[in-house]
């Protein structure tokens, strides 16, 4: 007995040693980063649910397994390919004066043969570091998902979410979301919880999709008004937002890097200080904000108020580790009501048929963050180099994310188009992808099944079938 | 041993019949494993240097074999699903009484 606490004793003294505490800072660290993925996997759940209410019944299951299957494909596209390109190439592209040195260890680090690719005793943060950064992933082929829903093919989805999810924004990620990018160090980028890098990019490369995907048969007359599709459960699709909330919290704390043995004890993603509490205030006063904008911009339609709340947060996002809360309230509600005219300027101007308004929620609030932080929270040294945050280098990530997202979207579905491989047959969107790709109705055979309307232009109801059989008799086969 | 693959590295000593730990303090059996690293199975056992570089051939094998594989299944998706929708879709057409048009792997009567 007494041997045993003579043990505890020797223990606690080696708890409290350097490299004791160092141990315990690497075990909490990786715990962290544990239920951070833990919670981010609500973020899929509300995303499956918001998507899979938004849609007509026909289309319900088809929805759901689309965004299921994300995580099927993104994660080992994401394993061989997207943790080398985040890890490779920081300094920029392989040409010019500047290129990536695929050879430093830090590159090597993120081969997937790496001896940090698998259980490794010298190494707790690598793996967990990494699912984080998949669960990332994740969410930009899931924001790219709720663009083209209703008449996209899966496999033709699944193809573009491994581009983006594994190549397209981890390579924005690697040049303006890493203390050792180039975006950072040369011109103090600054998007502290991914407003441009995340959201914006995937948002971008979403509009290059449905721009080659082409509208819904029947979304627009033939003057060019647009109608409207009735959800087929609107309560699913709050429910899934507010998952899709709570998940944020998760995503969030993500973005953060924790050490407990240096002071603050946190850092954001460019190991400048801030606090856990600085950024789960701003996102809080992110959704206060953005509800309230969404309310009043959309005259209180539900969809758009909720959907404000996740504008209004992405607008925040850049600089959430640095705006006092009041700032973060205004700038959340001023983003979330511009994003409603922006969804509905995207639908009724651009003539683009994006189900879930994700071009404007996540592209146009996203690209908003950016530009916020350079009018707003200029002036803060960011990344290896301590460059002060500025307009211009908000400037230059936008000019550089732009075109990296939208360019590789439409690019790639258009390569898909080509091939006739983008888009179910019309006859497949008129019936429901349900029926044609899983051969059955979601539910039960005895469960009614409503008359489909739609909604037109001028606000009249009507009944779909009608509508729907005239459009698909100008579709071109 | 083993009863068909050994993928355990070389760094992890197969010592069975050990004296077992003195107390709960020990509670992790890390003496067969003191000399491991990245002891995943076909693994390297070690670190791999100052470069990092230099993986074992078996887990090097094992990676691409994992990259290949997803590359297969991101094919196989894409030719299955396209398989699925012709085959619907000239139902449909001939439901109509259209004449469907050709495609490629769908016998025509």
């Amino acid at each position: 007995m007494i041997d045993f606490v003579f043990a505890q004793v020797e223990n606690l003294q080696d708890a409290a040693s350097a490299e004791g505490q160092v141990l315990d800072s690497v075990i909490l660290g990786e715990q962290f980063y544990f239920f951070t993925v833990v919670l981010m996997w609500l973020i899929h759940v509300g995303f499956m649910s918001y998507e899979a209410g938004v849609v007509r019944r026909k289309n319900v299951l088809a929805t759901a397994m689309k965004n299921i299957l994300t995580i099927a494909v993104v994660t080992p596209t994401f394993y061989y390919v997207g943790w080398w390109v985040y890890n490779c190439n920081q300094p920029g592209l392989p040409i010019g004066p500047n290129s990536s040195d695929f050879t430093s260890a830090a590159c090597q680090g993120g081969i997937p043969w790496s001896d940090a690719f698998g259980p490794n005793l010298t190494n707790n943060i690598n793996l967990i570091f990494f699912l984080a950064f998949l669960l990332f992933s994740w969410t930009t082929a899931s924001i790219m998902s709720g663009a083209c829903l209703e008449r996209i093919r899966l496999s033709a989805y699944l193809l573009l979410a491994a581009l983006l999810g594994s190549v397209v924004w981890i390579l924005d990620a690697a040049w303006g979301w890493s203390a050792g990018g180039w975006l950072t160090l040369r011109f103090g980028f600054h998007d502290a919880i991914a407003s441009g890098v995340v959201h914006g990019v995937a948002g971008a490369f979403a509009l290059g999709v449905v721009f080659n995907l082409g509208p819904r048969i029947g979304k627009y007359t033939r003057e060019g008004l647009a109608r409207q599709f009735r959800p087929q459960n609107l309560h699913v699709t709050l429910l899934g937002l507010m998952l899709l909330f709570t998940g944020f919290y998760g995503f969030y704390a993500a973005c953060l890097v924790i050490s407990s043995t240096a002071f603050p004890g946190w850092a954001n993603i460019y190991l400048s200080p801030t606090t856990l509490g600085s950024i789960t205030m701003i996102i809080t006063f992110g959704f206060a904000g953005g509800f309230t904008g969404g309310y009043f911009a959309s005259r209180g339609d539900p969809f758009w108020t909720v959907s404000g709340g996740l504008a209004g947060v992405i607008g925040v996002s850049a600089g959430a580790d640095v705006y006092a809360p009041t700032l973060g309230y205004l700038l959340a509600m001023a983003t979330a009501a511009l994003t409603v005219y922006a969804g509905n300027w995207i639908e009724k101007k651009m003539r683009v048929d994006d189900v879930v308004g994700a071009v404007a929620v996540h592209g146009f609030a996203g690209f908003l963050g950016l530009l916020w932080v350079g009018i707003f929270a200029a002036g803060y040294p960011t990344g290896l180099n301590n460059v002060d945050s500025s307009i211009g280098g908000q400037l230059m990530g936008m000019a550089t994310f732009l075109p990296l997202g939208f360019l590789s979207g439409f690019v790639a579905s258009l390569i898909l188009k080509k091939l006739n491989l983008l888009r179910v047959p019309p006859e497949v969107e008129l019936a429901g992808l349900d029926v044609a790709e899983y051969t059955e109705d979601l539910y039960m055979p005895d469960h009614a099944k409503a008359t489909e309307m739609m909604i037109e232009p001028d606000g009249t109801f009507v009944i779909s079938e009608v509508v729907l059989a005239d459009a698909d008799r100008e579709v071109v086969r | 041993m083993p009863g068909i693959i050994d993928s355990s590295p070389s760094c992890v000593t197969n010592n069975e019949g050990m004296k077992p730990p003195d107390d709960s303090a020990d509670f992790i059996l890390q003496a067969n494993y003191q000399d491991c690293a990245g002891f995943m199975t076909f693994g390297p056992g070690s670190t791999y240097g100052e470069e990092g570089t230099g993986a074992e051939t078996a887990y090097m094998i094992l990676t691409w074999l994992g990259i290949v594989v997803t590359v297969l299944v991101l094919l196989a998706w894409v030719v299955y699903e396209n398989r699925r929708l012709i085959e619907y879709s000239v139902r449909g057409r001939l439901g109509r009484g259209e004449e469907p048009p050709p495609q490629p792997g769908i016998a025509r009567e």
